[in-house]
């Protein structure tokens, strides 16, 4: 176990910036998340904190010690790779071995801590099996019991479920906090998908353009946006950003108004789909252009103005196409950005 | 008959009259080799001999066909270690470093496959002759492993292309050295490369005439194919045992493609396409 340290890290491949003057700290035994869109940096933070990558500045230190000079094999930490890593011309039982068979582990040893890594993630069963004998879900428990084997001071997952259904994905989801809990061991977490990044995380890091966008508890983020940005990237359906015009304490738009307070100027209203009630009257007004039950609930696209409004409603509230409807927005709940930076106004 | 089947059966149809057409020299080998000695030029021609025999073979299976059987495997045998260790190395470095040098480099490889035998056998002699090695093995397997390695690199190359770095990335930070994973990981991984790579290295040395004339000068020193040689006389041809030879001679290497022709063409076509 280890705290990690990003100091104004920075990685250029050729003229093209990575990642820019990255600043982190990671707790002891923390769940971190970094998360964003396909080439926003989270990768290569991670590839860099592993060593697999030269930083172009910047320091990395791991319990307090500076390895950026040091190599990957140096460096006291394990990763899961997004697909899998597996090394096929081995069993599962000399893959999860093999980096004890690096470490020089007597082979009885070795051979228990095998059989309770690989009983950990239930795969003792099957530890004379080869890679591709084995399902995509086994596959990644396979990959999760070599990184456990040496109980390394650092875990570092690399969209470890992306390649799995939906379903195994929420049972392997669950699996993998369970067991980052129960190891304790500081953990390092790349997504895209911010259901994962939200389930998982002690703390979320979202980036975009290689640069930090947002730090903080999934709770915090998902209450507080920095930005429109992070709005629209958190929480599914995600937010609605509404652009209009604060006066006089109103936010105008071409279908309506809201009170809101606020300095004067063009704003982006952000409001959550499950904060919006319907009716035939309300703050302001569209056409249903969809309706979708969910099951629990209903999501409405309504067309207000020139974009489209979700609204999540209870299940018996659906309604049908081209319907006249009324929005109400919970006063408590709305974010206000700035029209053109998208940055959160105070 | 429908359009698809009709193709089908032109399709078939033309397979085997290639096939015919490039079995019949080994056909006429063997029927030859078979035949005695007063049947090669009868008239009329028979495909097959009217009486079998194998005596040829017994003749031909003289002490120094023996002695060329065993350079051959020697010469043979220490091109194919050499080129296919030193051509996964090159190969390796081809495959995963990501300097213009390496490009550059990978481009003269490619040229020094252009220059034909003839044209590097005289510059060879004088090395040869200055180093002392003609008529000993190692002016045969040097020979050999240059001429034989620029292919080796390419074909090892595509290979090693299609394994996926992760692997590698993963080992490392398992704790492997580099040289550990390229023993443990890469070498493994990439066997069905090192069976296409030695097949093609032995098939081109089995058969090789040129160099091993020019640097042999003695019957001890002699390979398989410059023994053939033995039966061609001032005046005449035997060619019932010189037929005999050519199948003793052919056999091995068409064993060897014969169990492992997948690697070979697998070894040919890797990196071809976008995986």
């Amino acid at each position: 176990m280890a705290t990690v340290e990003l100091s104004n890290l920075q990685k250029n491949f050729g003229a093209y910036t990575a990642l820019e003057n990255l600043n982190l700290c990671i707790e002891d035994g923390e769940f971190l998340v970094l998360l964003g869109p396909s080439g926003c940096g989270k990768s290569t933070t991670m590839r860099l904190v592993a060593g697999l990558e030269e930083p172009t500045s910047g320091d990395i230190l791991i319990g307090g010690q500076r390895v950026n000079d040091m190599a990957a094999r140096d460096r006291d930490l394990a990763m899961v790779f997004q697909n899998y890593a597996l090394y096929p011309h081995m069993t599962v039982g000399e893959n999860i071995g093999y980096p004890l068979k690096i470490a020089r582990i007597p082979k009885a040893e070795r051979a228990n801590k095998v059989a309770e890594a690989a009983g950990k993630v239930e795969m003792d069963h099957l530890l004379t099996r080869r890679p591709a004998e084995l399902s995509g879900g086994q596959r990644q428990r396979v990959a999760l019991a070599r990184a456990i084997v040496r109980r390394p001071q650092l875990f570092l997952m690399d969209e470890p479920l992306s390649n799995l259904d939906a379903k195994l994905r929420t049972v392997m989801r669950a699996e993998l906090k369970h067991l980052q809990k129960e190891l304790a061991t500081t953990t390092i977490y790349v997504t895209h998908d911010q259901v994962e990044a939200m389930t998982l995380a002690d703390r979320i890091v979202i980036l975009n353009d290689a640069r930090i966008q947002q730090m903080g508890t999934p709770a915090e983020i998902y209450a507080r946006p920095a930005n429109t940005f992070v709005a629209s990237f958190i929480g599914s359906p995600p937010m609605n950003l509404i652009t209009g015009t604060l006066a006089e304490g109103m936010f105008r738009h071409t279908a309506g108004q809201v009170a809101v307070d606020g300095a004067a100027g063009p704003v982006t209203l952000g409001i959550r789909p499950e904060n919006i009630s319907v009716s035939d009257t309300g703050d302001l007004t569209g056409t249903v252009y969809s309706s979708e039950l969910l099951g629990d609930s209903t999501l409405l696209n309504i067309r207000v103005g020139d974009g489209l409004v979700a609204a999540k409603v209870g299940p018996d509230e659906g309604r049908a196409m081209g319907a006249p409807v009324g929005l109400t927005l919970n006063r408590a709940k709305l974010h206000l950005f700035d029209a053109e930076t998208g940055d959160r106004r105070a | 008959m429908n359009a698809s089947k009709s193709t089908r059966v032109i399709q078939i149809a033309l397979q085997i009259a290639l096939a015919a057409f490039v079995l019949l020299p080994f056909f006429w080998m063997i029927s030859v080799s078979l035949k005695p000695a007063t049947e090669p030029f009868a008239i009329p021609a028979r495909l097959w001999p009217q009486d079998p025999t194998l005596e040829n073979y017994v003749t031909a299976f003289r002490p120094e066909f023996r002695t060329y059987f065993v350079n051959s495997m020697i010469v043979s045998g220490a091109s194919v270690v050499i080129t296919v260790v030193l051509g996964l190395l090159a190969a390796y470095s081809f495959s995963r470093a990501q300097l213009l040098i390496i490009t550059v480099l990978m481009g003269g490889v490619v040229l020094a496959q252009m220059f034909p035998h003839s044209a590097i056998i005289i510059p060879f002699y004088k090395m040869m002759r200055a180093a002392d090695l003609l008529n000993t093995y190692a002016s045969l397997i040097i020979a050999y492993v240059s001429v034989t390695l620029p292919v080796a690199v390419w074909m090892l190359r595509g290979f090693l292309l299609k394994l996926p770095v992760s692997l590698e990335e993963a080992a490392a930070i398992d704790g492997a050295s580099p040289l550990r994973i390229f023993c443990e990981i890469v070498v493994p991984l990439a066997r069905p490369g090192v069976i296409a790579t030695a097949v093609y290295v032995l098939i081109v040395t089995w058969q090789e005439f040129l160099f091993a004339l020019s640097f042999t000068s003695t019957k001890e020193m002699r390979t398989l194919p410059v023994g053939l040689n033995d039966f061609i006389g001032q005046y005449g041809i035997r060619y019932g045992e010189l037929m005999a030879s050519s199948v003793m001679v052919s056999m091995p290497v068409i064993a060897v493609f014969f169990f492992l022709q997948r690697y070979f063409v697998a070894g040919l076509t890797a990196g071809a396409v976008k995986g």
